[in-house]
C-alpha cells in the first residue's frame, strides 16, 4: 500500500475571530440603516427609494440591512481578469494574491538622473513595460499623473491608452466621470476585439472611490452605474483612513469603510445584478504628526488582513488591498522594511488584488526601482507561503543514508538528490545580494537601489512587449484625437 | 501675565472644564478682555503650535487645545464692545472645483481658527465665482485654496483670474496648498503664499497679515 500523502500546510495569517468579524459587519449594517449615506446622484437616489430605502432631506438615504445581504448574494464570488491576449491571468478567488502598481503619483524618480521630478506621459509607458517584463507583478496601473497631457480633462484616457500600448497584462484604471470612462471602454473593446469578448474576458478593472464619511458623489456614481451595466469589474474603496475619513480606532474605521462598500455594492447590483464587484475599503491611518495618510504603516496591513478574514467568514467576495509601498522619501532601508512588511502580510492573509506596489512618499512619488525590488520580495514571500512539503522525497532519508554511509568525501552537495531538487527546494534570489564581500565589491559595490536601478534599465532596454495590431493602434489614436 | 498662567496651562492641556472656569474667573474679576485673549488664550496656542512643530505633541492634542480656546471665546464674546477686540483676520477657504478632498483643508481651517482667525469654509468642489462672491461679501483678508489632484491645480489659476476679473485681486491675499502643490507653482500662478501643512499655514497667514 502506498503511504497516504501528507498535505502541505501553507502558512496563513488570521487576525480576527468570527465574533469580531460579525461584530464589525453588524456595525457596518447599523451605519447603513441608522446613519445612512449622502447620495448625490438623483437617479440612484430614486432607485434606492424604489427598493425600500428611506430618503430624508434632499439626498440623505438609509439602507435596510437586507438589501446589503441580498447584494452580497448576487455579486459573483470570483472575478477572473484576463490579460489583453485573452488568457486567464488573474483568477481572483480567495486563495490567490496578485500584486500590481499604483495610480496617480505626482512625482517619479528619474531612472537616469536619480532626480525626483514631475511625472510625464512617457513614465506611464515605462512603468507599463516594466510591469510587463516582471514575472511577479500581475497587473498594471498608471503610476503617474503626467503633467504633459495635451488636454487635462482627458488625462485618464491618455494614460489608459499609454498602458494599453505598453503592456498586455491586466489594467486597473482610473476615470473621472461617465464621459471618459465611456471612451476608455471603447479602447478596451478595440483591444479585446469587441464588447462581447471584453465582457467574457475582461482585462480591466475600474478603481473608483466613495468619499468617507458616507458621501457618494454624482461622477463616482456615473462610473459605478456604467461598470454595473457593462459588467466591467469595479472596486469602490473609500478612504476611510483611521483618524482622517473615519474614527481613529481600527474597528470603527473598518466598519465605516465596509458600510460605504456595502452601500456601493447595493447600488451596483441594482444596476447590474451579478456584475463583478471587488470588495474592500482602504483603511490606513492619518499620521498624527505629519498629517499624511500613511502608505507604510502596519495598520493598513492589519485592516486588510482583517478584511480577508471577513471575506472568509462572511462575504466570499474577492478583496482589494495594497502593498509594496512606503512613506520613505527615497528608496532606502525604510522603504525596504515597509514594502516587505506589507507584501508578506498581504500574502499571508491571502489578499486578492494588491495595488500600490512601488510607491514612495505616501503615494506622491513612484519608483521603477521599488517595483523591481517588489518583484523579488513577492517571489520571496511566495516561497515562504509555499510551506514545507513533507514526503519521502523531501525527507530524503535515502540521501542521508547515502551520505552518512558513503565513502569518505561523499557530501550532500555532490548527491543526485541535491542536483535534482535544489531549484525548488531553495529560494534563489537574483537582486537580494548574498555574494561574498570581495565579489560584491568587484561587481561595483552596488546597494539594493543600485542593483534594482540596473535591472529596471535592463528590462526596459531589452523586454519586448507583444505589440497590438496596427489597426488597433490606429483606431486608438483616432479615438484619442476625437 | 502671570495671572493667566492657570488659563494658559488648561488650554495647553486641552482641559476644557478648567479653562472655561478660569476664563469665567478672569471675566468676573474684571480683567481686560484683550488681555485675556492675548496673554491667556493666544499665548497658550502659540506654545501649543511650537510644541507641535517640534514634534512634542500630536495633532489631536493640538486640536483639543484649539477647541478649548474656542469654548473660552464663546464665554468672552458677549462681553465684546465695539472696538474692544481687534479681529485678527478673515479667511475664506475651500477645495477648488473638481476636487473633493477635504481632510487637509479642514485641518488647515481648524488650525487657523485655533490661532484666532475667522474662517469661512466654502467646502469642496468650489467654483471660482463662489470664491469671488464670498471674498467680496465678507471682505476677507485671505483666500485659501486646497487642491489634492494635479488635474484640479489649474482651477487655482482660474480662481485667481476670476479675482482679477472682479477687480478685487489686490484686496485679498491668496494662499494655496495640498499635496501636489509646490512653492514653484504658487509663484507661477502668482499666489501670495504656499504652505505644505497646517502648521505652516498658520505661520504664512500671520506673515501675510503682518502679524509676525
Ligand atoms: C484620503 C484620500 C482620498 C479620499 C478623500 C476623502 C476626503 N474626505 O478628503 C478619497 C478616497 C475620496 C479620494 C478620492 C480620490 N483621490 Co485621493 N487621496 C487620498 C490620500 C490617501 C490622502 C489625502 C489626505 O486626506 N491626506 C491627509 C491630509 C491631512 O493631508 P493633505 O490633504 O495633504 O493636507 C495637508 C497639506 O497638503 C496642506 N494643505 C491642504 N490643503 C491646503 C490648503 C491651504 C490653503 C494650505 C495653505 C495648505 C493646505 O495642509 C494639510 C494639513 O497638514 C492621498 C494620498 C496621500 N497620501 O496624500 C490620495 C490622492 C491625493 N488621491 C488621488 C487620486 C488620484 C484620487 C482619485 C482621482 C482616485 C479615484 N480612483 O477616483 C479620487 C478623486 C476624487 C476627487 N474628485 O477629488 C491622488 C492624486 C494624484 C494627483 N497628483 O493628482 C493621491 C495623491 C493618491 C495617489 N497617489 O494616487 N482620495
Amino acid at each position: 500500500m502506498r503511504p497516504i500523502e501528507i498535505p502541505t500546510f501553507q502558512p496563513r495569517m488570521k487576525v480576527l475571530n468570527r465574533e469580531q468579524a460579525l461584530a464589525i459587519h453588524t456595525a457596518a449594517l447599523e451605519i447603513l440603516e441608522k446613519t445612512g449615506i449622502k447620495m448625490e446622484h438623483p437617479t440612484v437616489l430614486e432607485a434606492l427609494a424604489g427598493e425600500g430605502c428611506r430618503v430624508s432631506g434632499r439626498d440623505w438615504v438609509k439602507i435596510p440591512a437586507y438589501l446589503a445581504e441580498e447584494a452580497l448574494h448576487s455579486a459573483p464570488r470570483q472575478i477572473a481578469l484576463y490579460d489583453q491576449q485573452g488568457n486567464k491571468s488573474m483568477p481572483l478567488t480567495h486563495e490567490n494574491p496578485f500584486y500590481g502598481t499604483g495610480s496617480d503619483a505626482t512625482f517619479t524618480f528619474d531612472m537616469e538622473t536619480g532626480e525626483r521630478r514631475r511625472s510625464v506621459l512617457s513614465d506611464v509607458a515605462n512603468y507599463a513595460r516594466l510591469v510587463d517584463g516582471l514575472e511577479n507583478i500581475a497587473f498594471c496601473m498608471s503610476m503617474a499623473n503626467p503633467v504633459d497631457v495635451p488636454v487635462i480633462e482627458d488625462i485618464y484616457l491618455q494614460v489608459f491608452a499609454e498602458m494599453v500600448k505598453n503592456t498586455n497584462k491586466p489594467i486597473v484604471f482610473i476615470a473621472d466621470s461617465g464621459k471618459d470612462i465611456a471612451r476608455i471602454y471603447e479602447i478596451a473593446c478595440l483591444v479585446a476585439g469587441g464588447e462581447e469578448l471584453l465582457q467574457q474576458k475582461p482585462f480591466l478593472l475600474n478603481y473608483s472611490e466613495a468619499i468617507s464619511p458616507l458621501r457618494f458623489p454624482q461622477n463616482v456614481m456615473e462610473r459605478l452605474i456604467f461598470c454595473a451595466e457593462k459588467k466591467l469589474p469595479i472596486c469602490l474603496p473609500s478612504g476611510s483612513n483611521a483618524g482622517g475619513g473615519s474614527p481613529v480606532t481600527l474597528a470603527g474605521a473598518m466598519a465605516l469603510g465596509i458600510a460605504e462598500n456595502l452601500a456601493g455594492l447595493v447600488i451596483h447590483q441594482l444596476f447590474g445584478k451579478g456584475s463583478p464587484f471587488l470588495f474592500g475599503p482602504n483603511v490606513s491611518v492619518l499620521d498624527m504628526k505629519s498629517t499624511v495618510v500613511s502608505y507604510g504603516c502596519p495598520e493598513w496591513s492589519l485592516t486588510q488582513a482583517a478584511l480577508a478574514d471577513m471575506r472568509d467568514e462572511l462575504y466570499g467576495l474577492p478583496i482589494w488591498a495594497f502593498a509594496g509601498a512606503s512613506d520613505a522619501k527615497v528608496m532606502d532601508a525604510q522603504a525596504g522594511a515597509e514594502s516587505m512588511f506589507s507584501i508578506i502580510t498581504a500574502m499571508l492573509s491571502r489578499c486578492n488584488l494588491i495595488h500600490d506596489v512601488g510607491f514612495l512618499e505616501y503615494g506622491s512619488t513612484s519608483s521603477l526601482e521599488m517595483v523591481t525590488m517588489a518583484n523579488e520580495l513577492v517571489a520571496m514571500s511566495r516561497f515562504f507561503v509555499g510551506g514545507i512539503p513533507v514526503n519521502d522525497n523531501t525527507l530524503a532519508l535515502d540521501a542521508i543514508e547515502r551520505v552518512a554511509s558513503g565513502e569518505p568525501g561523499s557530501i550532500f552537495l555532490m548527491d543526485d538528490h541535491t542536483f535534482e531538487h535544489f531549484m525548488e527546494a531553495q529560494f534563489l534570489p537574483t537582486l537580494l545580494d548574498r555574494s561574498r564581500y570581495d565579489s560584491w565589491e568587484q561587481s561595483g559595490a552596488l546597494d539594493m537601489y543600485g542593483r534594482c536601478n540596473k535591472e529596471a534599465k535592463k528590462i526596459l532596454a531589452t523586454h519586448q512587449v507583444n505589440a497590438k495590431s496596427d489597426v488597433v493602434l490606429e483606431e486608438i489614436d483616432r479615438l484619442l484625437r476625437r | 501675565m502671570a495671572e493667566f498662567n492657570a488659563l494658559t496651562e488648561s488650554v495647553i492641556k486641552g482641559d476644557i472644564k478648567s479653562a472655561v472656569a478660569e476664563t469665567q474667573k478672569a471675566l468676573e474679576t474684571g480683567q481686560d478682555i484683550q488681555s485675556i485673549i492675548d496673554d491667556g488664550l493666544i499665548r497658550a496656542m502659540d506654545d501649543v503650535g511650537e510644541r507641535f512643530s517640534k514634534g512634542q505633541i500630536f495633532v489631536p492634542q493640538m486640536l483639543r487645545s484649539a477647541k478649548t480656546m474656542q469654548e473660552c471665546m464663546k464665554l468672552i464674546q458677549p462681553h465684546f464692545k465695539e472696538g474692544d477686540v481687534k479681529a485678527k483676520g478673515k479667511v475664506v477657504i475651500g477645495t477648488v472645483k473638481g476636487d473633493l478632498h477635504d481632510i487637509g483643508k479642514n485641518l488647515v481651517s481648524m488650525m487657523l481658527e485655533g490661532a484666532g482667525f475667522t474662517i469661512i469654509d466654502l467646502g469642496v468642489d468650489v467654483n471660482p465665482e463662489a470664491f469671488v462672491e464670498k471674498v467680496k461679501e465678507t471682505e476677507a483678508d485671505i483666500m485659501g485654496m486646497s487642491a489634492l489632484l494635479s488635474t484640479t491645480m489649474p482651477a487655482m489659476r482660474h480662481t485667481i483670474d476670476a479675482l482679477k476679473e472682479a477687480g478685487i485681486r489686490d484686496q485679498v491675499k491668496v494662499m494655496i496648498g495640498g499635496a501636489p502643490v509646490t512653492d514653484d507653482f504658487a509663484r507661477e500662478i502668482k499666489a501670495d503664499a504656499y504652505a505644505p501643512d497646517a502648521g505652516s499655514a498658520v505661520i504664512q497667514t500671520k506673515k501675510l497679515l503682518g502679524l509676525s
